[in-house]
C-alpha cells in the first residue's frame, strides 16, 4: 500500500511537473517483484487466519455433519463458557509470569555473560543447551524431577526440611501451573539471556567508561546508562517471548493434560481438544480466532511501549 | 438430521479427503487389480499385532475363499486414536463407499452410527447370533436399537492383586473389604500402597468413573442416551467413595491425580502396592523377572462392587463396522461375519494376544494352552460395561474429564457432579 505513493512522492520531487507523473502509465516491475512475497505470505498467512475466522462463523462438526452458517453464535457461547475464560486467565497468567521471570533472569544471565573471563565461550555455549532440548525431552524430565514419589525436588526439600510429606505437584490444583511454569522458565531463560546478550553488545563500551571516569559505580552505570540503551532490545526480546509464551502447549500436553480439574488448562490445550477430538471444528476455529485477537493485542500493547521508548531515545 | 445438511462447501471437504487420501495410501487404490469375478472391497483397521499382523489374517481371508478379495489399510496404532478417529471420520464423511470394511474403537460407534454412516446389521445378525457375544459388548455395538457394530476383541479393567500378600484372606468382593485389606497391608508395612488407580485429567479417569458408578449400580447416561445419571446419590457415592480411597481411608496417595496407566503400574509391578486397577496388559509385565519384582505373585480378578451392586468393568477394544455407503454389502458382510466369527477369534487370540468376544471361545483348550492368563478373564469380561454410549460421547468425556477431576482436587463432588450433569444435558439433548 506505502510503496506506490512513496514512489509517487518520489516522483513528484523530481519531476518538473505532476500531470507527466498523472499521466504516465503505471510502473509495474516494482508491483511484479512484490509478487511472489505478497501470494506466499497471503497463501500461507492470510488465508488460514482469515479461513479460520469463516469457519468459526459456522457451527461445522465433522461427526455430526452440521455445516451452517450461524452468525456470531459460537462467539456469543464462548463469551459465556467457562472453560474458555478459565483456559485464557491460565495462558495469560503462564505469559505474564514465564515472561517476567526469564526476561529478569535471562537478563541477569547476559549481564554476566557479557563480561570478559576465562572459560567464557564455554559458558556461553554451556547456557544454551536447556534450549537446545526439545521440549518433550524437558517435559519428561521435569516430570521426573517433580514426580510426586520419587522426584529429586521433593527429596530435596524433605532433606531440607523445608517440607514434612511428598508433595504431588502435578496433582494438585495449587501447585501444578506453578511447576509447569518453573519447567518452561528453566528451558527458555537461555534463549532471552541470548538475544539481551546481543543487546549489551551493541552499547559502546566507552559509555561505560565515561560513566566511571565520572565517578559512577557499577548499578548507577547499569541504572542510567545501560539499561536505558538496552530497553528496546529488551522490550522486542519480552514480546516475542510472550506472544510464543502465549501458544504454550507441549509441557501441558506431556505434563498433566489441562488437568487436575483444569487447572492447567490453556487454550493451546482446550483448542487442539476441541478441534481433533470432539472434531467440533466452528467452535475450535472460534477459540483459535479469540486466541489470535488476544495475541494480537499483546503485540499491540509491546509495540505501543516500544514505540514510546524508541521515541524517548531521539531514534 | 439429513434434511438440515445445507449443502456442502467443495474446496474444504476436498481438501481435507486429500489429507486424508495423502496419509493413507489411497483407500481405493486397487480395486479391481485382481480377477474379475471377485468383489473387491477395502478394509481399514488401526495397527494390531502380535506373532501375526491383521494383513495377515486378511490375507487368511482372502486364501480361504474365492468371491471376495479384501484390500487391507492399516491406519495407525490405537495409542495414536485420536488420528485414527480423524481418518476414519474423514473418509467416512465423504461417503464414497470407502472403506468398506472398518474396525472402530468402542467409544466411537454411537458416533458413526448417529452420523448414518454405519450400516445396522440386525438382519445378519439376529438375536441368536448377539446371544453368542458378552452382553457388554453388544450394549457398546448397539445404537438406537440397531446392531450398528459387530464384536472384534475386549479389554477392560480389572483388579490385580498381590498373592503373596493377600495370603489366606479371600480376594475382596466388596469395596470394604477391598479398603480393609489395603488398610491391614500398609499398616503392616508389607505395602506402600494400598490401591492404585487412575484419576489423571484423561481418558482414563472416565474409565476408572464407569467402574466405580457402575459397581453401585450408577450410570451416567440412561440407557436412551439422553436422561443424565451423573448427579444421582449412587454417583455421587462412588465418586466421593473414589476421593475417599486418598483422602479418607488413605489407602491410595494423593498422585493417583496425576497418573494415568503407566505411572500406577510402576509402584504395583515395584512390589511397592498390594491392589491396582488396570487393563490386561499389566499381567504381561508383572510377570516378566526383567521389569518386575513381584513375579509369580499376581492374581487378577473382577474389580469390587458396593453393597448390593455388581463388579463393573470398562469396555475397551476395537469391533468391525461396515460403511453404510458401501456399494458391495454382500461380500463386506461376509467378511465381517468370517472376521468374527468363533475360529477367527481364537485365531486373532493365539497369534495376536486380542482377547475374543465371544464367551465360547474362552473355553477351548487351545486358547488355554497358548494364552493360559487371557483365559482365566472370562469372568471379568462378563462383567464389562460401556462408557455413556452416544453420538456426543467425544464431547461428553471432555466433561466427564473436567468435572470429575475437580471433585477429587476438592472434594464438592456433588456440586461438581451437578455442574457436570447440566452441561452433559445440554451436549446430548443438541
Amino acid at each position: 500500500m506505502t510503496r506506490p505513493v512513496a514512489i509517487g512522492s518520489t516522483l513528484r520531487t523530481a519531476a518538473p511537473s505532476l500531470a507527466i507523473v498523472r499521466g504516465r502509465r503505471v510502473d509495474w516491475a516494482p508491483l511484479l517483484l512484490l509478487l511472489p512475497t505478497t501470494i506466499s505470505l497471503g497463501s500461507v498467512s492470510v488465508y488460514p487466519i482469515l479461513d479460520g475466522f469463516w469457519l468459526s462463523l459456522h457451527n461445522t462438526t465433522l461427526s455430526t455433519r452440521e455445516d451452517r452458517f450461524v452468525g456470531w453464535l459460537n462467539y456469543r457461547l464462548l463469551a459465556t463458557d467457562p472453560d474458555f475464560w478459565g483456559a485464557w486467565r491460565h495462558t495469560l497468567e503462564f505469559t505474564a509470569i514465564s515472561t517476567l521471570a526469564e526476561t529478569a533472569i535471562g537478563l541477569g544471565m547476559a549481564l554476566l555473560l557479557v563480561e570478559r573471563f576465562t572459560g567464557r565461550g564455554l559458558v556461553r555455549a554451556a547456557m544454551l543447551i536447556p534450549w537446545a532440548m526439545p521440549t518433550v525431552v524437558t517435559s519428561k524430565m521435569f516430570g521426573w524431577l517433580f514426580d510426586g514419589q520419587n522426584g529429586l525436588v521433593n527429596w530435596a526439600f524433605r532433606s531440607l526440611h523445608l517440607i514434612g510429606g511428598n508433595i504431588d505437584w502435578y496433582g494438585s490444583p495449587n501447585t501444578a501451573l506453578g511447576t509447569i511454569i518453573f519447567a518452561d522458565v528453566w528451558k527458555t531463560t537461555p534463549f532471552m539471556a541470548l538475544l539481551l546478550l546481543a543487546g549489551l553488545q551493541t552499547i559502546p563500551y566507552s559509555l561505560q567508561e565515561a560513566a566511571r571516569i565520572d565517578g559512577a559505580g557499577a548499578w548507577q552505570t547499569f541504572w542510567h546508562v545501560r539499561l536505558p540503551m538496552l530497553v528496546p532490545i529488551l522490550l522486542i526480546a519480552a514480546m516475542f517471548r510472550a506472544l510464543d509464551a502465549f501458544r504454550i502447549f507441549d509441557l501441558v500436553y506431556v505434563l498433566t493434560g489441562g488437568g487436575p480439574a483444569d487447572s492447567t488448562e490453556v487454550l493451546s490445550t482446550l483448542t487442539y481438544k476441541t478441534l481433533f477430538s470432539a472434531l467440533e471444528f466452528g467452535y475450535g476455529s472460534a477459540l483459535s480466532t479469540a486466541m489470535f485477537a488476544t495475541e494480537v493485542l499483546i503485540a499491540f500493547c509491546f509495540g505501543i511501549l516500544i514505540v514510546r521508548g524508541m521515541r524517548r531515545q531521539g531514534r | 438430521m439429513a434434511e438440515l445438511l445445507p449443502k456442502p462447501r467443495p474446496g474444504r471437504r476436498a481438501f481435507l479427503g486429500g489429507v486424508a487420501l495423502g496419509s493413507v495410501a489411497a483407500f481405493t487404490g486397487s480395486h479391481g487389480a485382481r480377477g474379475a469375478s471377485r468383489t473387491e472391497i477395502a478394509f481399514a483397521s488401526a495397527k494390531f499385532f502380535g506373532k501375526e499382523t491383521v494383513a495377515q489374517v486378511v490375507e487368511m481371508y482372502n486364501a480361504s475363499q474365492s468371491r471376495v478379495h479384501v484390500t487391507y489399510v492399516e491406519l495407525p496404532p490405537p495409542s495414536a486414536s485420536t488420528e485414527v478417529h480423524q481418518l476414519l471420520v474423514q473418509q467416512l464423511a465423504r461417503q464414497s463407499g470407502s472403506p468398506d470394511v472398518f474396525t472402530q474403537d468402542v467409544i466411537w460407534i454411537a458416533e458413526f452410527a448417529g452420523a448414518g454412516w454405519a450400516l445396522p446389521l440386525d438382519q445378519e445378525f439376529g438375536a441368536d447370533v448377539r446371544k453368542q457375544y458378552f452382553p457388554g459388548v453388544v450394549q457398546a455395538c448397539t445404537w438406537g436399537g440397531k446392531l450398528t457394530a459387530l464384536p472384534w476383541f475386549i479389554d477392560s479393567g480389572m483388579l490385580y492383586y498381590r498373592t503373596d500378600l493377600l495370603g489366606n484372606e479371600a480376594v475382596p468382593e466388596t469395596w470394604d473389604e477391598l479398603v480393609s485389606l489395603a488398610q491391614a497391608a500398609e499398616k503392616s508395612g508389607h505395602a506402600r500402597f494400598g490401591f492404585l488407580w487412575q484419576g489423571k485429567q484423561a481418558e482414563v479417569l472416565v474409565c476408572d468413573l464407569v467402574e466405580f458408578v457402575g459397581s453401585n449400580n450408577g450410570a451416567i447416561l440412561g440407557p436412551d442416551g439422553k436422561t443424565v445419571m451423573i448427579d444421582d446419590d449412587k454417583s455421587v457415592q462412588a465418586v466421593q467413595f473414589m476421593r475417599d480411597t486418598i483422602n479418607r481411608y488413605k489407602i491410595s496417595p494423593q498422585d493417583v491425580l496425576s497418573w494415568d496407566e503407566e505411572p500406577s503400574r510402576r509402584p504395583f509391578t515395584g512390589g511397592q502396592a498390594m491392589f491396582l486397577r488396570n487393563w490386561s496388559y499389566v499381567y504381561t509385565i508383572a510377570q516378566d523377572p526383567k521389569v518386575s519384582s513381584v513375579v509369580g505373585k499376581v492374581g487378577v480378578a473382577p474389580l469390587p462392587h458396593f453393597p448390593g451392586g455388581r463388579s463393573a468393568a470398562c469396555l475397551g477394544g476395537y469391533q468391525y463396522g461396515v460403511n453404510a455407503s458401501t456399494k458391495n454389502r454382500e461380500a463386506a458382510i461376509d467378511f465381517v461375519r468370517w472376521m468374527s466369527s468363533p475360529a477367527t477369534q481364537l485365531h486373532f487370540a493365539t497369534e495376536l494376544g486380542l482377547a475374543p468376544t465371544r464367551p465360547d471361545v474362552f473355553d477351548d483348550p487351545k486358547l488355554a494352552q497358548s494364552q493360559p492368563f487371557m483365559q482365566k478373564l472370562k469372568p471379568v469380561f462378563l462383567g464389562a460395561t460401556p462408557r455413556p454410549v452416544t453420538p456426543k460421547y467425544a464431547q461428553v468425556t471432555l466433561v466427564l474429564q473436567s468435572s470429575v477431576s475437580r471433585a477429587l482436587a476438592d472434594g464438592n463432588v456433588k456440586q461438581a457432579l451437578a455442574g457436570a450433569k447440566d452441561r452433559i444435558a445440554a451436549i446430548v439433548a443438541s
